[in-house]
């Protein structure tokens, strides 16, 4: 079964008054394993289904099913504890606090669900990103490759199932870049996550287990490998 | 001299009327002096009344009146703290330029209180705050303060006191004891200085007191009076007086003194002598009063024909609340003779009633 | 107009995005202005012009005869005598009840037939408008002339407590009392003597005099008139005697009254330094398209401006409605410590219009300049540079601290110096260096405390804690100014909480030993510090026969005037006071020594106060006016004395009666036999009284009316705490909810990370919580080094009292709790603003 299913999602936005629609009747089913590109241009709808998959928004009509449930049947506190059992966002902007350390940034999830035992397993998510001994240090005191690696650490700490990734080598060189998409697409079959990339790489393509094409919220062809 | 009760008029009203407690005067009064020149408080009203015509060393002529009032309130053998009113002392101040065409005039009322108004024969003094008379020896010092000039005079009497009227008593109505003891010194050669809007004037002339004390009040019908003393060249004086009453009619009442040379008085009876307004009027732009400011004296027995005139016909006293009526009272000149020879002379004239007269009494 | 459009777009367009913070800022200037205007209306409002009830009766007169217990009233016959033209006016002067309505009059007696002059000619405000009226009730003595505005008629019958007794009066008439003048109650002198039993003395004698020459003169030429215990001083004395005297009252709460500004200050900083470090990108844009730095300062001075501005217009109308509340206050506090004054009406002048906006507009533009000259600063480079420069970069801790201790050291220096010209300026000079010493120590206190104990934070209350203290100390500028004005607030509440609560400690211990009796009597009414209305002769004889009564001390007491100042001539039985009392005297010499050397000679014993504002010392020796007479007397000992901040003198009574016989006294300690029962004897006591009005207070209950009097003395000052509170505490929600604003992206990344909307909400309660524990941490340690100066220097110097140092502790940690739970509260708000930002925008957003 797929762990993600998108049916028949719409999503319009309002701005200015004016209706926007940023998903079209767009169907998408990923399951455990596997790892997907989004590509398009900007504007195209890769963040609104990133968004839609990761419960942070809901469809205008159309279903998104998470392990088989609709996110929205969800109330708030039902979609937070999906957000902390099975999401993991990762961002262009790394979107590291600057107030925390290593340590405190990649255990932040664990601690919002009140879980025990973070250190030990933040420090085990350290060892998976390859940073293991950087722990106390601020988030300013690490390159750009190293602050993405952090956040990898930190989407993947509480094992989630679903890996959500918003450009995530936008703010990086390409050979950064190129050594971050290689993290992920290896920590997806180790984890056995299913992880979406939004991306403008074409390295990214080339790593995917299937690229969709996205144009004007409809899916314009999908690429398997 | 009557006359001078339209001071005291309203106060009379106001206040409850308890003569009976009081004593009259009637004839045989045995006059001992100085004993009294000064207080007599088992009568109800008192007064002394200092009136006179002064020149200054340049020749400039001024008019005076000081006069203290005792008016008696209350005997309530009670009342006997300090503060208590046993008696009201009134007293008016008023001071005639007449070269310079102003007249002053002022009024005060106290109670004795701790020696703030009063008449001690011990002290020899007849006091109002800071105006008063002092006697030393036969000679009175007159003082009187006020926001606008001084006086300060020293007035020594030529003649023995008269004493007015018939065996002791001047009769204003018919029935006993409707009647005063009235003395009048007639000759009071003033010395002394006046202080007006800062200048000093060193001013000599003749001055005269009444001094009146009774207990009976006017009659109804009697409305007002014209008062006259006169101080002739030749060393003598004559007093006069009408009372007026409301059918136009002249009081039988009304009398006169005159004083010879030698000090020798004459009573004069109302058909002895006339007294005769000559048209000219002044209207007071305070009262709307019309006073005659003009007269004609005549006392047929003693051959005398006087005009009375005024060199000042703006010398009304108006009061400044209810309690004191209007009044006018002026300095005069005269002019005329006795018998072929001619003779001048000032002195005071006195109109009462001609102001809404009894309007609070009404 | 380049210039105004930068200015609105810059400036004035952000304002309306954030209506609430904006609002909240210009409501704390607002408060600030309201307080500061308040208490300076009421005060002129309360303290009049200073002029007593009486004096406002007064009149034009150019000169005023006194003399302790009245002037002979002989005197006033020598007067008019004068050969001058002069007008005197002699008085008596006390205080009447009207019994049905309690309400106090001054009760004038007044020569009603030298007084009864046409009005144009009398100089006395009381015209009575009726003189043939006064004449014609003269003789009765319960003839009284009332103002108008006592909505009295002729005819009608009036209850009056004079004294100890009520006497039935009729109104003969009234008088206008509209144009500012007391309304009174007018008698005629003989029935006011009458009634007061004060025969031979009248208690004042005014005087007119001519314009020329000099009043000097005047004076003199009176006082070669007088015998040497009378006085003559020109008619305004009294009044700037009381102007004098209240002069150290109304400064205090004048300047209790700034601190609610100076915490609105700190927050006009932090609105200003938020709005720059927001805008560094916008101003460097600006800057380099060519705006100059001037223009750039100017701007957000403008900014602060226009919070000034607006914020002192709401403030004027706030100022006034506080004003007439505090009014009562302050005019009840008037009565019962120094002169007895009606409060007159509250005016809003041009004047205090002009101070209000002033104060607003200069206090915004002063703390904003700091902030103002930062952004001038911004280079245009910083434009290009998009990194997000931190609010905290330009704290300088180290520095800040050595400050810290300087001032520190400097306001420690400045309190050990002496009043200046009577004022504790250079106390206040060291309250205000230990403020500007705490605000700069506040970033390292919050440094410190915050890394230490976000761990531990963390584990006993959550992720959520541990995220709020890392970002107070992240945001360390910001976090500083409020912890700064919050803990400024709380200091005053502290400074002012331990100083009134020692003050209070130290009155309720003096009063077991000041008040040794078991009854005390004094005549009923409102009680007040410059009234002593006596209690009738035969009444104490009465009580004294009484067989439950061991013994009575007779107390008296007289208004005096020294040395330029009103004071208090009291004088005790010494034989009743040498059985049964101790007082507490400076030197601490034994009650027995000091007491017998006062016994029947010259000498008296002063009041603490008294010694401060004369400096005198025991020992020392003064004249003293008593009747005609003006004496010496030997200082034997200075006491303690807390009852008013007018100074006493004491003396035995004997002595008194030798210059003042008037036996009379105002008050009565009675002494309970020890056979007897207190309630039978208060009962016996109260049956011989029938007929008088008089107050019994038990021993018990004299100490809970004077705290009452204590306490509602101090209500005013615990409610200028409160507002400066409330501005601090409307700052941390501003202050928050800025937070909120610019760190929306974290909040809505924890959304991402799995945070639970109460948790967001939580993540900002804590930190205000957190803010609250170092703004108390703060706040009491800066409030008790302030309660030091206020107790031992400014309250010493001001009105001379020794306060021994007292932690009133249920007080303090009942306020603090409320300002700590109102912190916590005032977070509410930015937390669900918070909680209810759209993560995915502002996560997204850039």
């Amino acid at each position: 079964m797929p762990i993600l299913s998108v049916q028949n999602v719409t999503k319009d936005y309002l701005t200015d008054g004016q209706r926007v629609r940023a998903l079209d009747d767009l169907s998408l089913e990923v399951s455990r394993g596997e790892f997907v590109a989004l590509v398009g241009r900007s504007g195209c709808g890769k963040s609104t289904l990133l968004n839609l998959a990761g419960a942070m928004d809901f469809p205008t009509s159309g279903h998104v099913l998470l392990d088989g449930v609709s996110t929205s049947s969800m109330k708030d506190a039902g979609l937070t504890q999906l957000r902390r059992e099975k999401i993991g966002f990762i961002f262009q902007s790394f979107q590291l606090l600057h107030t925390l350390t290593v340590f405190e940034n990649v255990e932040l999830p664990l601690l919002l669900a009140g879980k025990q035992n973070a250190r030990a397993t933040a420090r085990e998510s350290l060892i998976w990103v390859e940073l293991e001994g950087l722990g106390e240090r601020y988030p300013h005191q690490l390159s750009g490759g190293q602050m993405q690696r952090v956040a990898i650490a930190r989407a993947l700490i509480h094992r989630p199932s679903i890996l959500l990734a918003d450009e995530p080598t936008g703010n990086l060189d390409t050979s950064t870049g190129n050594v971050i998409l290689e993290l992920l697409r290896r920590l997806t079959r180790e984890q056995n996550t299913a992880t979406i990339i939004a991306t403008h790489s074409g390295e990214a393509a080339t790593l995917a287990d299937a690229v969709v094409r996205l144009r004007d919220g409809k899916i314009e062809d999908i690429s398997r490998r | 001299m009557k006359s001078r009760l339209a001071c005291l008029a309203v106060v009379l009203f106001v206040l409850p009327q308890l003569a009976a407690q009081y004593r009259t005067a009637l004839p045989g009064y045995h006059y001992e002096f100085p004993r009294d020149h000064f207080n007599h408080p088992d009568f109800q009203t008192e007064w002394w009344y200092y009136t006179g015509n002064l020149k200054s060393a340049d020749g400039q002529r001024f008019g005076f009146e000081l006069t203290f009032f005792r008016q008696a309130v209350n005997r309530d053998p009670a009342k006997t703290a300090t503060w208590d009113v046993r008696d009201l002392y009134l007293a008016h101040l008023a001071l005639s330029d007449l070269d310079g065409n102003r007249f002053y005039h002022t009024e005060r009322t106290n109670r004795a209180g701790p020696g703030i108004a009063g008449i001690s024969e011990v002290e020899r003094r007849i006091w109002n705050g800071n105006w008063q008379i002092q006697w030393q020896g036969n000679e009175q010092k007159l003082q009187a303060i006020d926001d606008h000039f001084e006086l300060h005079f020293t007035l020594r009497s030529e003649k023995s006191p008269v004493i007015n009227g018939e065996n002791g008593v001047s009769q204003k109505a018919k029935g006993s004891g409707h009647a005063s003891h009235y003395i009048s010194l007639t000759r009071l050669v003033t010395k002394g200085q006046i202080e007006l809007a800062g200048r000093n004037f060193d001013v000599t002339g003749l001055a005269w007191m009444d001094h009146e004390f009774f207990t009976h009040q006017l009659e109804p019908e009697q409305v007002g009076w014209d008062w006259l003393s006169l101080q002739l060249e030749d060393k003598t004086e004559l007093m006069l007086f009408h009372i007026r009453r409301k059918d136009g009619s002249i009081d039988p009442y009304s009398a006169g003194t005159f004083v010879d040379a030698e000090g020798k008085n004459t009573h004069l009876r109302a058909g002895e002598f006339a007294l005769k307004p000559v048209g000219d009027t002044w209207t007071s732009p305070v009262t709307h009063a019309v006073y005659f400011i003009h007269w004609k004296v005549s006392v047929p027995r003693l051959g005398i024909e006087l005009e009375v005139t005024t060199p000042l016909r703006s010398q009304e006293l108006t009061g400044n609340t209810k309690l004191t009526p209007s009044y006018w009272e002026g300095a005069i000149t005269l002019a005329g003779r006795r018998d072929r020879s001619p003779l001048g002379g000032t002195g005071y004239l006195e109109m009462t009633g001609y102001d809404q007269p009894f309007e609070i009494a009404r | 107009m380049s210039r105004l459009l930068l200015f609105y777009r810059l400036i004035v367009r952000p304002l309306f995005r954030e209506p609430v913070r904006t609002a909240l800022t210009v409501l704390a200037i607002a408060l600030g202005v309201a307080v500061v205007l308040a208490i300076n209306l009421a005060g002129t409002a309360a303290t009049g012009s200073f002029r007593s009830s009486m004096e406002t009766l007064a009149g034009d007169y150019d000169l005023e005869i006194n003399a302790a217990g009245g002037v002979p009233e002989s005197e006033v016959g020598a007067l008019a005598a004068l050969p001058y033209p002069v007008r005197v006016s002699p008085r008596m002067e006390d205080y009447a009840v009207i019994a049905d309505t309690q309400q106090t009059l001054p009760l004038l007696g007044l020569d009603l037939i030298a007084e009864s002059r046409s009005r144009a000619d009398t100089p006395s405000d009381v015209n009575i408008d009726q003189p043939e009226n006064a004449l014609r009730y003269l003789g009765d003595y319960d003839s009284v002339w009332v103002g108008e505005s006592l909505g009295r008629k002729p005819g009608d019958r009036i209850s009056l407590l004079i004294n100890d007794q009520v006497h039935a009066y009729t109104v003969r008439g009234v008088y206008p009392d509209s144009n500012g003048n007391a309304s009174a109650v007018v008698m005629d002198l003989a029935a006011a003597q009458a009634v007061l039993h004060k025969f031979g003395r009248v208690d004042r004698i005014l005087a007119k005099v001519p314009q020329t020459p000099e009043l000097e003169e005047w004076q003199r030429r009176f006082k070669e008139k007088l015998p040497a215990g009378v006085e003559v001083r020109s008619a305004g004395t009294g009044t700037d005697e009381n102007r004098r005297m209240l002069g150290a009252f109304r400064w205090n709460l004048r300047l209790l009254s700034y601190i609610a500004l100076v915490v609105g200050a700190f927050l006009i900083y932090n609105t200003i330094s938020v709005s720059v470090v927001r805008r560094r990108v916008e101003i460097g844009i600006v800057r380099a398209l060519g705006a100059s730095r001037r223009s750039i300062l100017a701007a957000f001075v403008g900014e602060a401006a226009c919070f000034g501005f607006v914020g002192a217009l709401i403030g004027l109308p706030l100022g006034r409605v506080m004003a007439s509340g505090a009014v009562k206050l302050m005019a009840a506090t008037v009565e019962s410590l120094y002169v007895s004054s009606r409060p007159g009406p509250i005016e809003l002048n041009s004047a205090s219009v002009l101070l209000a906006m002033a104060v607003g507009t200069g206090v915004a533009i002063a703390s904003a300049y700091s902030p103002a000259r930062e952004a001038s600063l911004v280079s245009p480079v910083e434009a290009m540079a998009r990194g997000q420069r931190e609010y905290s970069t330009r704290v300088h801790k180290t520095r800040d601290l050595v400050c810290a201790l300087f001032l520190g050291l400097g306001a420690a220096m400045a309190s050990l110096a002496p009043a200046v010209a009577g004022k504790p300026l250079f106390g206040y000079l060291a309250t205000l260096l230990l403020i500007m010493a705490s605000a700069l120590a506040i970033p390292a206190l919050v440094e410190g405390v915050t890394r230490f104990s976000s761990r531990p934070l963390g584990r006993i209350l959550g992720v959520e804690a541990l995220l709020a203290s890392r970002s107070l100390s992240a945001s360390l500028r910001r976090t500083s100014v409020l912890v700064g004005a919050l803990s400024t607030a709380i200091a005053m509440m502290t400074s002012v909480g331990i100083m009134v609560g020692s003050f209070r400690q130290t009155v309720l211990l003096w009063m077991g030993d000041q008040l040794p009796a078991d009854l005390y009597l004094r005549p009923a009414g409102n009680a007040a510090a410059d009234r002593h209305p006596m209690i009738s002769l035969d009444l104490v004889a009465k009580i004294a026969r009484l067989p439950g009564v061991a013994a009575i001390d007779r107390l008296r007491a007289y208004e005096i005037s020294f040395d330029g100042m009103p004071a208090t001539l009291g004088s005790v039985e010494l034989s009743v006071h040498r059985s049964y009392h101790k007082a507490d005297f400076l030197s601490g010499r034994s009650t027995n020594e000091v007491l017998a050397e006062l016994r029947d000679s010259n000498a008296v014993i002063v009041s603490e106060p008294f010694a401060n504002k004369h400096h005198v010392r025991a020992g020392d020796s003064i004249a003293l006016p008593l009747g005609e007479a003006r004496p010496s007397f030997r200082i034997v000992e200075v006491y303690y004395d807390y009852r008013s901040e007018r100074g006493s003198i004491l003396m035995d009574r004997n002595t008194m009666l030798r210059y003042l016989p008037d036996p009379a006294p105002s008050n009565l300690a009675i002494y309970v036999a020890p056979e007897a029962r207190l309630e039978t004897v208060r009962a016996e006591i109260e049956q011989a009284a029938a007929g008088h009005r008089v107050f019994i207070f038990s021993n018990r209950d004299l100490r809970g009316e004077a705290l009452r009097i204590f306490d509602r003395t101090f209500a005013i000052t615990y409610a200028l705490e409160a507002v400066a509170v409330i501005i601090a505490v409307m700052g941390v929600a501003g202050a928050l909810l800025a937070l909120v604003i610019d760190r929306r992206r974290e909040l809505g990344l924890l959304r991402f990370l799995g945070a639970a909307s109460g948790q967001v909400r939580k993540l900002i309660v804590v930190e205000a919580g957190l803010l609250g524990l170092l703004a108390t941490l703060a706040g009491v340690a800066l409030g008790f080094a302030l309660s030091l100066i206020l107790i031992f220097v400014i309250n010493k110097q001001s009105f001379g009292w020794t306060i021994r140092f007292h932690w009133p502790v249920a007080v303090l940690l009942g306020a603090l709790m409320v300002v700590y739970v109102a912190t916590v509260l005032a977070g509410l708000y930015p937390a669900s603003v918070a909680v209810r930002l759209n993560p995915i925008e502002v996560v997204h957003e850039e």
